[in-house]
């Protein structure tokens, strides 16, 4: 059947639904309809505006994101490192609370400056490339993964560099596969 | 409005977050590129190494700290949003000064003084700028009044 089933067709699946049987009468066709034959919803869009948040627009919330949960991981364990350092060294009372401070402070602020240096890169490539391709899908979460991982070790020899690339291909893959595996199974097959 | 291109309280310290991290990154590293480049010994290549080095080793530390602002900053400033159930310029002087206060804990009382004078100033005087660009950019579309000279009609007459 090339066009959609209207009322009017005497032939139409639709038919059967408003005649029923004896005297009940005719429903109303707006009622008793085949919800198989409404399409998926339809969103009016601004104009101009893509369908959903383009990489920009979730760039500073992943990165903010990112630098969050560095720092909370990093402060983590500058508190469990801080107690037992300070244990081990007999610290107690203010001195102890200084140095526990100190240890939370430099964990916390190496681990969320990391975690966000590699979230900024990922974000610009990303931006980067969905631009420069016109589309955001799987193939510029990959290549951006990989790209942050080559700039990241990039001035610590090429071995190391490759690895980081090779470790971002890795990772962004393993991601891709877990959130869209079966998007990506349709456009295989 | 700008409060509609931005996101709803909770997620916004967030998205402030991340924004003062890139600002401090971006920032940080063209900063600390060129100062690396003209504190490194002479020739071209050692300074380019120079420079590398300073943008690896700082940047992130300036991203950091902007960021650790940011987020305080916009943590205090939906707090002073739930409870005053009102956005307006106040809201961001006030927890720029507490920021400042808040991060300068560890320094002892009169440089946490300092610091929120600061903040307070700095977002004060950036509020004012927001509002003034406001009120000309209102200027504009205020429609043209005309002003119609009613001597052009001819004398009134009244003995129709």
């Amino acid at each position: 059947m090339d066009n959609p089933p209207s009322f009017a067709d005497s032939d139409s699946p639709l038919r059967s639904l408003i005649t029923s049987k004896g005297n009940i009468g005719v429903k109303s066709p707006y009622l008793n309809f085949d919800s198989d034959y409404v399409s998926k919803p339809e969103y009016i869009l601004p104009e101009g505006a893509s369908k959903q948040r383009g990489r920009f627009e979730l760039a500073f919330g992943q990165i903010g994101a990112s630098v969050m949960i560095g720092a909370g991981v990093g402060g983590t364990a500058g508190i469990y490192n801080g107690l037992k350092q300070t244990t081990l060294a007999g610290q107690t009372g203010k001195l102890r609370r200084t140095q526990l401070l100190n240890h939370v402070m430099k964990y916390g602020s190496s681990n969320a400056n990391t975690l966000g240096v590699l979230a900024v890169m990922y974000s610009s490539f990303g931006v980067l490339f969905s631009y420069a391709r016109g589309t955001d899908d799987e193939l510029n979460t990959i290549a951006a993964a990989t790209a942050t991982g080559f700039l990241y070790k990039s001035t610590s020899g090429l071995r190391k560099c490759g690895i980081g690339g090779a470790l971002g291909l890795g990772l962004a893959s393993i991601y891709c596969l877990a959130t869209s595996g079966d998007r990506l199974r349709n456009m295989l097959e | 409005m700008e409060e509609y291109s931005r996101e709803p309280c909770p997620w916004r310290i967030v998205d402030d977050c991340g924004g003062a991290f890139t600002m401090g990154a971006i920032g940080g590293g063209i900063f600390q590129s060129i100062k690396g480049f003209r504190n490194a010994p002479s020739g071209f290549n050692r300074r380019l190494i120079g420079s590398m080095a300073a943008v690896k080793q700082k940047s992130p530390m300036i991203a950091g700290s902007f960021a650790v602002w940011g987020g305080m900053f916009s943590t205090i400033d939906c707090t002073l949003v739930h409870f005053r159930k009102k956005e307006d310029p106040w809201n961001s002087i006030i927890s720029a000064a507490a920021t400042g206060g808040i991060l300068a804990a560890r320094n002892g009382l009169p440089a946490m003084a300092g610091s929120a004078v600061i903040g307070g100033v700095l977002l004060a005087l950036i509020e004012g700028i927001g509002i003034l660009f406001t009120r000309m950019q209102a200027e504009q579309f205020r429609p043209p009044q005309h002003f119609e000279d009613p001597s052009q009609l001819g004398p009134a007459q009244h003995n129709m």
